[in-house]
């Protein structure tokens, strides 16, 4: 009797059990996001609402009063010439940057999916360069290209390609712009090396053997199922390497100091805000590196980013 | 010869007004001690440009109870924390650097407290040769920290390889001197120059522009260096000149200022520095880790247009930002720093555990006195000299509050000329018209 007068009450509390069981297993997942939500908000959201508000804010620690002032900020910054060539070259480091890392990447992440000895010595060196601060990348490298006793100008000596020590930064602005650039793209390349190798390990064998009993060649094999199979892979080295592209600045700094050879908006942007102290101006062009950061990326996924199935 | 005279009437009256300062200084600093004992336990946070001295902090500790966490922050590094922190209007320190290039600046933006109430101008006037540049207005914004100036440094034995006796007096002979070096040495570059566009290249043209008689900028801070005959344009056109003649390495182009002077003069592969940092031959040549030169460098008094030149001055001070949290125990560190005795074993006098790793000079001349006493330090009477008798500031009304764009368009036009993109001519136009635009 009593169990079973029991019987529907517990029926009752076993449905409640398993509803709060349900609520907390859907609670679950967001509770262990809350963390990474309350970090990123505060860490990159926030800052960057705050930004865009203050881009459009005039704010002038040597002119004050701080007060609206619409698209004046921005108008500044385009009637600026030293920010009009510093977003010229900061074009041409994104093309040599994008360019050259992803190249590179791929051809890396061909060769590195092949088996050989000492895969994975060569696997863990290859992160290095992405490990080193770009400061300490930019003293390295000063040296590789020092005109009086760099690696550079002696190697190419001895192979004949120059017959005098050539000074490789500071002259012209587009070989700057390039050796500047080489520095991030040793330091990016490996990453984007590693992105398609993943891409590459994903690819079931069968397709190239099914590619092999058609007749298929090593290069058709990777026109038609590597490349368009690593796609995903390529389009997050694209972003990547956009990314980093855009906001170059510890190379230039070391390598180029102010000049306007090789500055870059990051650059810029820094002596701006931190020289000039005028904050309004740097938050605009901070606001205008965000948003052609977000914008070509997006670009670069919707092109790139295709799932191909076969 | 007008400032000459200044001098001597400066010189004179810093007797009698040293005397009263010492007085003064010393019931400050005893005042000091006595309300150290109500502070006792306070920690202040203290961001300075260069490295802790540790020994000296552990007495400072010992006699005020006070705790002192030094953050040793790279200059370049420094000047953004202490924008970016005021901006913010938000805490940073309760001492940190107040550069001579950022007084006009601090006294617009109000982010340092005026020191006048603690420190009385006369006295600061007195004691300190390098005082003038931390004032603006009336305001004392910082104290001197340090007796930097820009001197000429020489190493003496390609000086004597290349045959020549005497030190240069003269710029003409400086620059004969030179190419003797060049033809007679393994130093085939010998000037050291550092043309990357940074704050180094723009401090060399002052003074460059002081030795061939004159500065860059009036008191209303119009510019003096646009007529071909003036001596900024003179000092400009004379370093592209000594670049493209092959008198400064090739690689100098993208050589900032200690990089210079630690790769090419320390390594013997330079033999002067025209516009060199008081205390690099304690600091840098004459340390056998570093330097292949060791005994062989020496200041010597600056070659000018008509005899020997101006030395500028290029002091680091320390100041309260607005937003210190203990401003009464940050004025007990601040004394306490700029005692004689302590400034004089920063640079030197009482041996190296006492130290500030790359201090140049003590910024007043009590502690000036007590180094060279101690024969420990060696250059330091000639640096003495110098400071008291060709020592200049810059900018003669002090610097102006936009100096960081006066000197980013000085750095990066020299660095284009000297990179071949444009000519002198050029360079001194794009500086005039940055100064016009910027109300000069």
């Amino acid at each position: 009797m009593s169990a079973l007068s029991r019987l529907p009450g517990r029926t009752n509390q076993n449905r409640s059990q398993t509803i709060r069981r349900g609520a907390a297993e859907t609670a679950l997942p967001y509770a262990m996001v809350a963390p990474l939500l309350v970090f990123i908000g505060a860490l990159a959201l926030y800052p960057t609402i705050k930004t865009a508000y203050a881009a459009f804010v005039h704010d002038n620690a040597l002119v004050p009063p701080t007060h609206f002032a619409g698209f004046s900020n921005f108008q500044d910054v385009f009637n600026n010439a030293q920010v009009r060539a510093s977003l010229l070259n900061t074009g041409i480091y994104v093309v040599f940057g994008v360019v050259l890392s992803v190249g590179l990447g791929i051809l890396f992440g061909l060769l590195l999916q092949r088996r050989f000895r000492g895969r994975g010595i060569v696997l863990a060196l290859m992160v290095l360069p992405w490990a080193l601060p770009g400061v300490v990348e930019g003293v390295i490298w000063s040296w590789i290209y020092d005109p009086t006793f760099g690696v550079l100008n002696a190697t190419l000596k001895t192979a004949g390609v120059i017959h005098n020590y050539q000074l490789w930064l500071g002259t012209h602005q587009l070989e700057t712009i390039f050796f500047i650039s080489l520095v991030q793209v040793w330091q990016i390349t490996p990453l984007a090396a590693i992105l398609v190798l993943a891409s590459l390990q994903s690819i079931p064998s069968e397709l190239y053997e099914a590619a092999d009993v058609d007749g298929a060649n090593g290069w058709h094999a990777i026109k038609r199922i590597t490349l368009p199979l690593i796609r995903p892979g390529i389009a997050i080295a694209v972003v990547e390497g956009l990314v980093m592209s855009l906001n170059i600045f510890d190379q230039v700094y070391v390598l180029n100091a102010g000049a306007s050879t090789g500055s870059s908006l990051m650059s810029e942007t820094y002596q701006i805000t931190f020289g000039n102290l005028n904050f309004g101006d740097g938050y605009a062009l901070s606001l205008m590196a965000t948003v052609t950061t977000i914008a070509l990326s997006l670009l670069a996924v919707k092109i790139i980013y295709r799932k191909v199935e076969y | 010869m007008r400032r000459k005279r200044r001098f001597g009437i400066a010189t004179t009256l810093t007797g009698a007004l040293a005397i009263s300062a010492a007085v003064a200084s010393s019931a400050s600093a005893h005042k000091a001690t006595a309300a150290s004992s109500s502070l006792k336990g306070t920690t202040i946070n203290v961001a300075i440009a260069y490295p802790a001295p540790k020994a000296d902090l552990a007495q400072f500790t010992k006699q005020t109870g006070i705790k002192v966490n030094w953050n040793y922050v790279q200059w370049d590094s420094l000047q953004t924390k202490i924008a970016a922190a005021a901006q913010a209007h938000s805490y940073f320190a309760d001492v940190t650097d107040v550069d001579w290039s950022k007084v006009g600046e601090y006294y617009a933006t109000k982010w340092f407290q005026p020191l006048n109430k603690y420190f009385p101008l006369a006295s600061v006037r007195a004691q300190y040769p390098q005082a003038p540049a931390f004032i603006r207005k009336g305001q004392l914004l910082g104290m001197p920290m340090d007796g930097s100036l820009l001197v000429t440094t020489m190493n003496e034995k390609y000086l004597h390889a290349a045959g020549v006796k005497r030190n240069p007096t003269t710029l003409t002979q400086y620059e004969a001197d030179l190419k003797a070096i060049a033809a007679k040495t393994s130093a085939k570059n010998p000037l050291d120059i550092p043309f990357a566009a940074a704050e180094g290249l723009s401090t060399y043209w002052y003074e460059m522009t002081a030795a061939f008689g004159g500065n860059v900028l009036s008191a209303n801070y119009k510019p003096l260096f646009t007529s071909p005959s003036s001596p900024g344009y003179k000092a400009m056109a004379w370093m592209i000149n000594a670049y493209k003649t092959g008198l400064v390495p090739k690689a100098n182009l993208n050589m900032q200022d200690y990089q210079a002077l630690e790769t090419d003069q320390a390594h013997g592969v330079t033999a002067s520095v025209f516009s060199d940092y008081s205390g690099d031959v304690g600091t840098i040549y004459n340390v056998p880790s570093q330097s292949k030169v060791v005994g062989q460098v020496s200041y010597i008094p600056t070659p000018g247009a008509k005899g020997v030149g101006a030395n500028l001055g290029n002091p680091d001070g320390i100041g309260i930002p607005t937003t210190a949290k203990h401003v009464a125990a940050a004025l007990v560190f601040m004394k306490w720093m700029e005692q004689p005795a302590n400034q004089a074993a920063f640079a030197g006098a009482k041996g190296s555990k006492y130290v500030i790793p790359t201090f140049p000079l003590p910024s007043n001349r009590g502690g000036l006195a007590d180094l060279v006493k101690s024969h420990k330090v060696p250059g330091a009477a000639t640096l003495q000299a110098l400071l008291e008798h060709h020592a200049k500031p810059i900018f003669p009304a002090g610097a102006p509050p936009w100096y960081a764009q006066f000197s980013n368009a000085v750095y990066t036009n020299i660095h284009q000329a000297a990179s071949g993109s444009e000519s002198v001519g050029a360079a001194i136009s794009a500086i005039a018209q940055q100064v016009k635009s910027l109300g000069g």
